[in-house]
């Protein structure tokens, strides 16, 4: 994969979803298909994204750098970046968006069909790992935790970390 | 001065909000705002969107409550990254373009850093034994994780469709499982899929929303 080709995956990704993972299960597709990333590029990358401050969209400059060193985290930022400047065009356009109604049911879509991919990627994730009872303890753990929004997701994921280091 | 001059009215217009620059604000000022806010937001929007309504709001009379649920409402409707589409509406209101790029900068730039650091360190160490039997503990906590994620994102839609209509609940169902369905079976493209329930939502969503606006007129 050229940079041009790995930028516009990028740019693609970010461009027909929303929010910080949305373009996941996008990238996840094109990514895996080109043998580009593994699906242990992807649970690092998320897990990083997790752990560093800021937005956790940037998950996907740690895909970036996993897939293509600094080059891709370069590329992955410009490509992430560039969709969200759509808001200036929506901001100008303010007035009659009660009557875009057309938009919202754009973007409700768009909500809905990441969501109905997401349980693929979870799906193929839980997979890679093979499906024991170890794997399904540690991800019903974390989904209880991570749900609940009462625990740190540091802790978590170091929990995790321990809970892999001692069991595998 | 021509007669087209003389004709249009020379009381000022109220710009649309939003649109003007409140170029009093210090160029450095919002950097090390917007600094701040970038390595303080841990864990996700709702960390960075406190340190937002805190510094903007309560601290300074920069923007009002109902600035930010404003371009709140926006950014649900932008693709990419909202916490990114909110940061560049922000800038612009504080100090046009400028404004864009200092909290642009001042929130991503310590990210980015450490985000790429950390991928480098993980990168490192990453073939070693440990560390290999640590990630086999982070892999299925990135499922459950993800899982998660994916089900707060998609109960604040689901309690949407659930409150406007039987039609737009099965809808939305529909539109998850159908996407689940040719994306996992018959390995559609993602792309295809998201641009796919895009455009029909586009054209479904807004006649339920009519047609509740009807029977909703009809009853009163």
């Amino acid at each position: 994969m050229n940079p041009l080709e790995f930028f516009l995956t990028f740019l693609k990704a970010s461009l027909f979803s929303t929010d910080g993972l949305g373009n996941l299960p996008s990238l996840h597709q094109d990514l895996l298909a080109n043998g580009i990333a593994t699906d242990t590029d992807f649970s690092r990358s998320v897990a990083l994204g997790q752990i560093s401050p800021g937005p956790n969209g940037l998950w996907a400059l740690a895909l970036g750098y996993f897939t293509y060193g600094i080059l891709g985290v370069i590329l992955a930022f410009i490509a992430i970046i560039i969709p969200p400047f759509i808001v200036l065009l929506l901001a100008t356009v303010h007035r009659r968006i009660e009557h875009l109604t057309w938009v919202k049911g754009l973007m409700r879509g768009v909500s809905l069909a990441v969501v109905g991919l997401f349980i693929i990627v979870i799906i193929s994730l839980v997979t890679s790992v093979g499906l024991e009872w170890k794997t399904v303890i540690v991800m019903i753990g974390t989904f209880g935790l991570s749900f609940s929004r009462r625990v740190n997701i540091l802790l978590i994921l170091g929990l995790a970390a321990l809970g892999g280091y001692l069991l595998y | 001065m021509t007669d087209k001059q003389l004709s249009e009215p020379t009381v000022a217009i109220p710009k649309p909000h939003n649109a003007y620059a409140t170029s009093k604000v210090n160029f450095w000022e919002i950097l090390r705002i917007w600094l701040l806010i970038g390595v303080q937001s841990f864990g996700g929007g709702s960390a960075t969107m406190f340190l937002i309504r805190r510094e903007h709001i309560t601290k300074r009379n920069w923007l009002t409550e109902d600035d930010v649920n404003e371009f709140w409402a926006l950014c649900q409707l932008t693709p990419g990254m909202s916490i990114i589409a909110l940061s560049i509406l922000i800038g612009r209101k504080l100090k046009g373009w400028k404004g864009i790029v200092a909290v642009l900068t001042g929130l991503l730039f310590p990210s980015v850093i450490i985000t790429t650091i950390l991928a480098a360190g993980f990168n490192a160490v990453g073939s070693l034994a440990p560390a290999q039997a640590m990630l086999k503990g982070v892999i299925p906590a990135t499922a459950g994780l993800s899982l998660a994620v994916a089900l707060q994102f998609a109960i604040p839609l689901l309690k949407k469709g659930w409150n406007e209509k039987v039609a737009s609940f099965s809808f939305s169902l529909l539109v998850i499982g159908a996407c689940a369905t040719l994306s996992g079976i018959f390995k559609f493209s993602a792309s295809f899929l998201l641009i796919g329930s895009g455009t029909l939502a586009a054209l479904i969503f807004p006649r339920i929303w009519w047609s509740i606006q009807q029977t909703q007129e009809q009853s009163k």
